[in-house]
C-alpha cells in the first residue's frame, strides 16, 4: 500500500492519555496512550480480552452505560470541528449525546444483531440523521437514501423498506456504516467490523470503508485481531495485551521490524504467504511463541 | 398465524359476540333490567315470563344479562389501561436502569404483589366508595405488578442487545431508547399479558360486585349472582345465565391471549 500523506505535524483529532478503565476490581484497560490523526487509520490489535473493545467504548463513553465499567483516570482529548479540544472523560452525558453519532461514530462487530429488528433499515438510517440534524422526516429519508447509495447497497430505494432480517450480513454491515457516517463524523470507530463476515465480503467492506474515509478525510480507528486486516487498511498500529499497549508504530515498522516478542508472536500466528507451498494438508501451528 | 389457531378464532368470535350483545343488545331487547316485570323466581318457559325467567324481585334475567356486560367491559378496559401504564412504566425504568433504582422499585412492587388481590381491592373500594371508576382503579392497583415484572424481565433481556448499544452510539437519549428501541421489541409478550390480565380484571370486578362492593345501581353480572345467590338451589336460572356470561367473556380473553402468544412466538409455531 502507498503510504498516506504524512500528518505527523498536525495535532491529533483524538488523543488518549493514560486511560485506565476498571470493572469492579478488574482493570480492563491499564494506562494506555495513543493518538489518532485526521485522514489516518489506526488499527488496535490484540487477542480477545486485551481491552480493545473497552477502549473503544470508553472513547464513546458507553462503557459506563449498561455495564459496570468505570473510567478511573486518564484523558480522552477530542478536537472538534471548530478546533476546540475537549476532554471527553469530563463531558456531561448530554454533551456526549451530541458527540456520539455526530462527531464520533461507531460500528459494531455483529451486523446481525446491531440493527433493531422492528424497524426498516431506511427508518433506522433516517433516525440517525434526525437525531443530530434539523431535518424533517422526508429530508432525513432522502439523506438516508443517499447514504445507502454511498455504501453501495444495490436497489437502495427498495432496500430502504426492508427489515434487517431480510438482508445478508454484508448488507447489514453496509447499513451500519451508512448509519455511522450519516452525520459526517470526524472519527469512526469500527469494532471488529469484519469479524462476523466471510472473506470476500470482508474485503468489500474494508474497501468501502477506505473509500469513504478518503472522500471525507475522517479518522478511523479499527479494532481487530486479524493481522490481514491490519496490513490492508492501517497506517498506524497499536498492539495491546492485557490492557496495556505493548507496541505502537507505523504499519511498516510493526510488520517489518516488530520489537516486542508479543508482537512477533501475534504476527507468527498468521501463516506467511507461500509458507504453505507444496503442502496438501494444513500445517500444524506452533502453540508456543518463537 | 393467529387465524390458524382454531381456539383463538373461537375466542375472538366469543368476544365479538359479547361486545355486540353489550352494545347492541339493549336496542334489540328494549327492557329495563331494574323493572319488575313478572312474579319473582319464575323459570324460563313459564307462561307470561320473559325468556330467561325472573329473579327474586321479579326482574327480567335476560335484560340483566344483556345490560350487565357494559359495567364489566368498561371496568376491564379502564383497569387494563391503568395496569399497562403503571406496570410498563415501573417495569421499564426498573429493568433499564437496574441497580438501586431496580431494587427500590421491585421491593415496592412486591408490597403490592404479596397482598391478596381480592382482599386489597375490597379494602380500596370499601375506603373510597364503589363507583365504576373507583372499582377500576382498585383493580388496576391490584393487578399491575404482573405486568411490571414481565416488562422488567423483557427490558433486562433486551437492554444488553447490540442494537441498544448501537442506538446509544448514534446519540439516542435514554427516553428514546426505552420508548422507541426496547419497548417495541418487548411488545409481543406484553400484549399477551394485557389480554390475559383483562380476563382477570373482569373476574375481579364480578367478584367485587358479588360481594356487594360494586355500584348497586349499576346492573352487572357479578351483582346479579350476588343478589340471587340465596335462591341458587331452587331457581338455578337466576345465577346460571349471568355466570355463563362471565365465563364466556373471561374464556374469550384467555383464548385470544393464547392465540396471540402462539402467533408471536416463532418457537411454538406449527404446533
Amino acid at each position: 500500500m502507498v503510504p498516506e500523506i504524512e500528518t505527523e505535524a498536525s495535532s491529533p483529532i483524538l488523543e488518549v492519555r493514560n486511560l485506565t478503565v476498571t470493572f469492579g476490581s478488574f482493570t480492563a484497560v491499564d494506562g494506555i496512550s495513543f493518538s489518532l490523526h485526521e485522514g489516518q487509520t489506526l488499527a488496535v490489535v490484540g487477542e480477545s480480552g486485551s481491552g480493545k473493545s473497552v477502549t473503544a467504548l470508553s472513547i464513546m463513553r458507553l462503557v459506563e452505560l449498561g455495564t459496570r465499567g468505570r473510567i478511573e483516570s486518564g484523558e480522552i482529548l477530542f478536537r472538534g470541528a471548530n478546533g476546540e479540544v475537549t476532554d471527553l472523560v469530563q463531558e456531561s452525558e448530554d454533551a456526549m449525546r451530541q458527540v456520539r453519532g455526530n462527531q464520533i461514530s461507531m460500528i459494531f462487530q455483529e451486523p446481525l444483531t446491531s440493527l433493531n429488528p422492528v424497524y426498516t433499515v431506511g427508518d433506522q438510517v433516517a433516525e440517525a440523521v434526525m437525531l443530530h440534524q434539523r431535518l424533517g422526516r422526508r429530508e432525513a429519508k432522502g439523506r438516508a437514501l443517499e447514504m445507502m447509495r454511498q455504501v453501495r447497497i444495490p436497489d437502495p430505494d427498495q432496500r430502504m423498506g426492508q427489515y434487517p432480517h431480510e438482508m445478508s450480513g454484508g448488507m447489514r454491515q453496509r447499513v451500519m456504516i451508512a448509519m455511522a457516517l450519516s452525520c459526517d463524523p470526524r472519527v469512526l470507530i469500527a469494532d471488529e467490523p469484519t469479524t462476523a463476515l466471510d472473506v470476500t465480503i470482508q474485503a468489500q467492506i474494508l474497501g468501502l470503508m477506505r473509500d469513504l474515509q478518503r472522500t471525507r478525510s475522517a479518522a478511523v480507528m479499527i479494532i481487530t485481531h486479524d493481522m490481514g486486516v491490519v496490513a490492508e487498511v492501517a497506517d498506524q498500529v497499536v498492539v495491546m495485551n492485557q490492557g496495556q499497549v505493548v507496541e505502537a508504530g507505523s504499519v511498516f515498522d510493526i510488520f517489518e521490524d516488530p520489537k516486542e516478542p508479543y508482537t512477533r508472536a501475534l504476527l507468527a500466528a498468521v501463516p506467511r504467504l507461500g509458507s504453505m507451498a507444496g503442502r496438501s494438508d494444513p500445517a500444524p501451528f506452533d502453540l508456543v511463541a518463537p | 398465524m393467529f387465524f390458524r389457531n382454531k381456539a383463538a378464532v373461537a375466542g375472538l368470535f366469543l368476544l365479538l359476540g359479547v361486545i355486540l350483545m353489550t352494545f347492541l343488545g339493549p336496542y334489540f331487547y328494549d327492557e329495563d333490567p331494574k323493572d319488575i316485570v313478572a312474579r319473582p323466581l319464575k323459570g324460563p318457559g313459564t307462561e307470561d315470563v320473559p325468556g330467561l325467567g325472573t329473579d327474586y324481585l321479579g326482574r327480567d334475567v335476560l335484560a340483566g344479562v344483556v345490560n350487565g356486560g357494559l359495567t364489566s367491559l368498561r371496568v376491564a378496559a379502564i383497569a387494563a389501561a391503568l395496569i399497562v401504564m403503571i406496570g410498563v412504566t415501573i417495569g421499564a425504568v426498573s429493568g433499564f436502569y437496574g441497580g438501586v433504582i431496580d431494587n427500590a422499585l421491585m421491593r415496592f412492587t412486591e408490597v403490592f404483589q404479596v397482598l391478596p388481590a381480592l382482599l386489597f381491592a375490597m379494602v380500596v373500594v370499601a375506603l373510597f366508595g364503589p363507583s365504576p371508576w373507583k372499582v377500576s382503579i382498585a383493580i388496576g392497583l391490584v393487578l399491575w405488578p404482573q405486568l411490571a415484572r414481565l416488562t422488567r424481565a423483557e427490558f433486562l433481556r433486551l437492554k444488553n442487545m447490540e442494537f441498544v448499544k448501537a442506538a446509544q452510539a448514534i446519540g439516542s437519549s435514554d427516553l428514546r431508547i426505552i420508548m422507541r428501541v426496547i419497548l417495541p421489541n418487548a411488545l409481543p409478550p406484553l400484549i399477551v399479558a394485557t389480554t390475559l390480565v383483562m380476563g382477570g380484571a373482569i373476574l375481579l370486578e364480578a367478584g367485587l360486585a358479588f360481594l356487594g362492593l360494586g355500584d348497586a345501581n349499576e346492573v352487572s353480572w357479578g351483582l346479579m349472582i350476588g343478589q340471587n345467590r340465596t335462591n341458587f338451589i331452587t331457581s338455578w336460572w337466576t345465577v346460571t345465565f349471568p355466570g355463563l356470561a362471565i365465563f364466556v367473556t373471561v374464556l374469550s380473553f384467555s383464548l385470544i391471549g393464547d392465540g396471540l402468544q402462539d402467533a408471536f412466538n416463532p418457537k411454538l409455531r406449527g404446533r
